[in-house]
């Protein structure tokens, strides 16, 4: 039974912030906080004299896979801020006249440290999609890490029309011809499994094309080459 | 380390609309600091991020549970962190095997250290008022935020009867609400 006396009930919420009471009485005082505003403003008052004590230790800066899994928990729209300062960073380069595809591979290798996850047993890769003839505009980066799964990542978010989807593709063998992996969402990520891409080869090509809605009603793409590039080794054994 | 400028509580209304800037924002604002007390109170830098992680997926799910009229959004949040980091501890079912030194360092009582305090001016009301209670009381407390321990687990390590810690924790509380709210 919880103490009507006032200061002893705010000792004992403090016990409960701590974390001091045992599961019985500890699952009483959270009730009693649940239901009770005074109670509830005890607990935050408390919380809120112990915040000197946590602000007396160094804050530790979160790897940078924690706000991907949050993302990931949470299904938010990945990396917002990201992604403009990406387009604008790339518009203060046009005096550049980028034109070199590998001069733009090695700057997104150096910006996007979080795409290099440290696993490099197994060769892993990266493509830069540009637009077709314009190699100073890449608009998503596909990762394939060390276990062959892949990831595609928006650098900018195109504006599609309603009646149109964006399809993946893949092509490893002219012979056999370009493969679907799958429709994407403009300025979203994608994760395919090594299962779903299978073994990627070096200067393998990567493809994004405006399809009609639910993408190409034949088994290779039928519209406009939105983004292009070729699988380039990421890593050496 | 709180920043005066930043707007807790209104972040905090964002993100119950569903405003995932304003998300983004409280957690660059504040993960370092909040990873800084889950590995103190965790002991792992892994598990730490896995509190974390569950940590702001509650926040951005029950913010429209937080009212400004209750108290402040910062402590709303660090009140999710330390529940979820103490269910965490309680689960695996040990104890940080850690030095509690800086322990003792953050309950230096030193005029030194009450100098200190002084030039850091503004926000130093708990630990002036930790500084007025004895060690014996003072010192279970410290172990109690800084690693979670249970009364239990605290009269164990101090190698000091139950009941004599809790009376010692429960007359440090008193004094110290006393004192914060004299």
């Amino acid at each position: 039974m919880i103490t009507q006396q006032p200061a002893e009930r705010r000792a004992l919420i403090g016990e409960y912030v701590l974390g001091l009471l045992d599961e019985a009485e500890a699952a009483e005082v959270h009730e009693l906080i649940e239901h009770d505003a005074e109670a509830a403003q005890m607990a935050l008052q408390w919380q809120q004299h112990f915040l000197e004590l946590s602000d007396q230790l160094p804050p530790q800066t979160p790897s940078a896979q924690l706000w991907q899994r949050l993302q990931d928990s949470l299904g938010l729209t990945p990396a917002v801020s990201r992604v403009n300062s990406w387009l604008a960073w790339w518009q203060s380069l046009t005096t550049w006249r980028l034109t070199s595809a590998a001069l733009a591979f090695a700057l997104i290798i150096a910006v996007l440290p979080d795409l290099w996850r440290t696993d490099t047993a197994a060769n892993s890769y990266t493509v830069v999609l540009q637009a077709p003839g314009e190699a100073a505009k890449p608009g998503w980066v596909v990762h394939v890490d060390g276990s062959g799964s892949l990831r595609l990542q928006p650098l900018l978010e195109d504006q599609i029309p309603t009646d149109r989807s964006v399809q993946f593709w893949t092509l490893i063998d002219p012979a056999i011809g370009p493969r679907s992996l799958g429709l994407v969402e403009p300025g979203k990520p994608l994760q395919l499994s090594a299962e779903q891409i299978g073994a990627v080869q070096p200067g393998q090509l990567f493809e994004l094309t405006l399809e009609p809605a639910g993408g190409s009603p034949k088994d290779r793409p039928t519209g406009k080459v939105l983004y292009i590039g070729r699988a380039v080794m990421a890593s050496i054994n | 380390m709180a920043q005066p400028l930043f707007d807790y509580e209104s972040h905090l209304e964002a993100c119950a609309q569903q405003d995932e800037r304003a998300f983004q924002a409280l957690y660059q604002q504040e993960a370092a600091q909040m990873l800084g007390l889950a590995i103190t109170l965790l002991g792992r830098r892994d598990q730490a991020e896995d509190c974390m992680h569950d940590a702001f997926v509650q926040i951005w799910r029950n913010a429209q549970r937080f009212q400004r009229a209750l108290g402040s959004g910062r402590a709303w949040i660090y009140s999710i962190l330390r529940y979820r980091a103490l269910n965490q501890l309680r689960s695996r079912g040990r104890t940080v095997e850690l030095d509690d030194d800086f322990i003792e360092r953050a309950a230096d009582d030193s005029p030194q250290a009450a100098e200190l305090l002084e030039q850091q001016g503004e926000h130093r009301e708990l630990r002036r008022c930790l500084q007025n209670i004895e060690r014996n009381r003072r010192h279970p407390i410290l172990l109690a935020f800084y690693r979670g321990l249970t009364h239990e687990q605290i009269a164990n390590r101090l190698t000091t009867p139950l009941g004599t810690i809790k009376g010692r924790i429960r007359a440090g509380l008193r004094a110290l609400q006393e004192c914060l709210h004299a």
